[in-house]
């Protein structure tokens, strides 16, 4: 297995990373819509930001692009959401779409078996790997993720003793070991503390030729450090969707001014990137 | 000054109760165990009940509580996973309902039922397993709801991450959902066990009662139990009876006592469980 190395870029880019497109979006949960019809296209190979106030829909168009609202009575999504062209309400099964959109949560859930198991799981599952090729997917994924060094001696262990930022990181393998097109982040970091936090951002861009990521935060100055683009949404609907540069320095609707100038500390994040 | 009065009046009235609930307690067990301590021989374990001791009757209890344990584990698990799981909602209400109905139905009339139902109209006469079959009737929905709770206590996080990342709901249950629920569920088990452990009523029309062991068959023989000796040999004229109805109640309430502490046991390693996953 091929092991990537978190430093030292690959000299050539190939993105191999699939587009998501986004149109009509609708959730309903009873007469309250959710959201209100999102276009959207997230490009393969960049890293989208959902950014909007409390309440705007952010986490619920998440977990619309990987059918997590399938589970969850009383709720109605309607639109389309394409992978690559397919429908993942129409063209591609239940499975198959959690395997190829994947998602990490707010805060960490590593599963209650021992680390290695969490790691593989999911590939084992989805006929990835067999019973004899566990340990090197383990460690392969592990390796990259940046956790390997410190769980090596204890693979067979409890994943609760490790730290919230390891136990998100263990959850980032995990979602990783499937071979994702997409990964999915409803506020990654929020539980972390800076140096975890540091990680999974470093992550999150080294990843981008190989997964296109849709990530929802708070933290401005974390759109501003990882996002290529900005999809800012208010009351369920789509406010504006802009280019990372260009949605700190010109945005074009007041609303997202006046957002972005309530947190004025991400300017000098965004000097510090250029 | 009459605040203090009033506080006083609270407390007092407080400690009350609590001797109230304690002092009984503690005056059956303490009675039970001096009556049973002169007593307490060998012969209690070696002979059976037409011999003087208890042998037979410990041996049918435990024989019948292993029974149970076979019988309702499967089943009130089964029921429980499904109605958490995989029944919709209007399914699990209905389910819950009979559950709730059968729980309800006083011990004597499954007794009843099962002399009718088994030992009548199947011809099984007086039987271990119309025993078995009485007391699990009896103690399943404590399963069943124990297991259903269980499983809704699990975080909804894990479930969440079990979905998204393309588990299907078998691999889920085992994998994800059963490890942190299980020292619940087993709770509810010992719990269960704990209530057939101290049943009398739907033993008598289903396995009666014999003072001697009875062949190992399923069918056909009455069964002895401890609870049996504590009910009927209280009314016999001579001492002995009385003595074995005593070092009956005694081991009753021991072997309960024994279910009760394992089933705090198993709650508060839940308690652990749940904590450490800090979700």
């Amino acid at each position: 297995m091929h092991v990537r190395q978190l430093s030292g870029a690959p000299a050539a880019k190939v993105v191999t990373a699939l587009p998501l497109r986004v149109r009509g979006l609708r959730v309903r949960a009873g007469g309250r819509e959710l959201l209100r019809g999102i276009d959207v296209d997230f490009p393969a190979g960049q890293v989208t930001a959902v950014v909007g106030p409390t309440g705007c829909g952010k986490t619920t168009l998440l977990r619309a692009l990987n059918r997590l609202h399938d589970d969850s009575t009383g709720l109605q999504v309607s639109g389309s959401v394409e992978l690559a062209g397919a429908d993942i309400y129409r063209d591609l099964g239940l499975r198959e779409v959690r395997r190829r959109i994947g998602m990490l949560f707010q805060r960490p859930n590593p599963f209650p078996q021992s680390i290695q198991e969490n790691v593989v799981i999911g590939a084992r599952v989805h006929g990835l790997t067999g019973r004899s090729g566990a340990r090197e997917l383990a460690e392969a994924r592990l390796r990259e993720v940046g956790l390997w060094d410190a769980v090596k001696d204890r693979l067979g262990g409890n994943p609760y003793r490790l730290s919230g930022g390891q136990q998100q990181l263990l959850c980032l393998a995990r979602a990783l070991a499937v071979q994702p097109d997409v990964l999915l982040l409803d506020e990654p970091t929020s539980s972390l503390d800076p140096w975890a936090t540091a990680q999974i951002e470093q992550l999150i861009r080294d990843l981008r030729e190989r997964v296109t990521v849709v990530i929802v935060s708070h933290n401005l100055s974390q759109v501003a450090r990882v996002a290529d683009q900005v999809l800012f949404m208010v009351a369920g609907e789509r406010v504006e969707v802009a280019d990372v540069q260009a949605f700190f320095r010109h945005p074009s609707d007041p609303r997202t001014r006046r957002y972005v100038a309530g947190e004025a500390m991400t300017l000098p994040a965004m000097e510090e990137r250029n | 000054m009459r605040r203090t009065a009033a506080d006083l009046g609270f407390w007092a009235a407080c400690w009350l109760a609590l001797a109230l609930v304690v002092g009984p307690a503690a005056w059956i067990v303490i009675g039970l165990v001096r009556k049973t301590w002169p007593v307490l021989s060998v012969d209690l374990l070696l002979k059976t009940t037409a011999q003087g001791g208890l042998q037979n009757a410990l041996f049918g209890t435990l024989v019948l509580a292993a029974g149970v344990l076979i019988l309702a584990a499967p089943i009130g698990i089964g029921a429980g996973v499904y109605m958490a799981e995989f029944a919709s909602q209007r399914q699990a209400s209905l389910f819950r309902f009979v559950s709730e109905v059968l729980a309800g139905i006083p011990s004597i009339v499954v007794g009843y039922a099962g002399y009718e139902l088994l030992a009548i109209a199947l011809g099984w006469g007086y039987s271990l397993l119309g025993g078995i079959l009485a007391l699990t009737a009896l103690v399943v929905p404590y399963v069943v709801k124990s297991t259903e709770a269980a499983l809704q206590q699990v975080p909804t996080s894990l479930r969440e991450g079990a979905a998204a990342l393309g588990l299907p709901r078998w691999l889920m249950l085992w994998k994800v959902l059963l490890p942190p629920a299980l020292p619940g569920v087993l709770t509810g088990l010992v719990v269960a066990l704990a209530i057939s452990t101290g049943e009398t009523a739907p033993l008598l029309y289903t396995a009666n009662f014999s003072d001697a062991n009875p062949p190992v068959q399923l069918l056909h023989h009455p069964v002895g139990y401890l609870t049996y000796v504590v009910y009927d040999y209280v009314q016999l004229p001579s001492a002995r009876a009385h003595q074995l109805a005593n070092a009956a109640a005694t081991f009753t309430l021991f072997l309960l006592l024994l279910l009760i502490v394992l089933s705090r046991l198993l709650a508060a390693r839940a308690r652990r469980r749940t904590e450490q996953m800090g979700l």
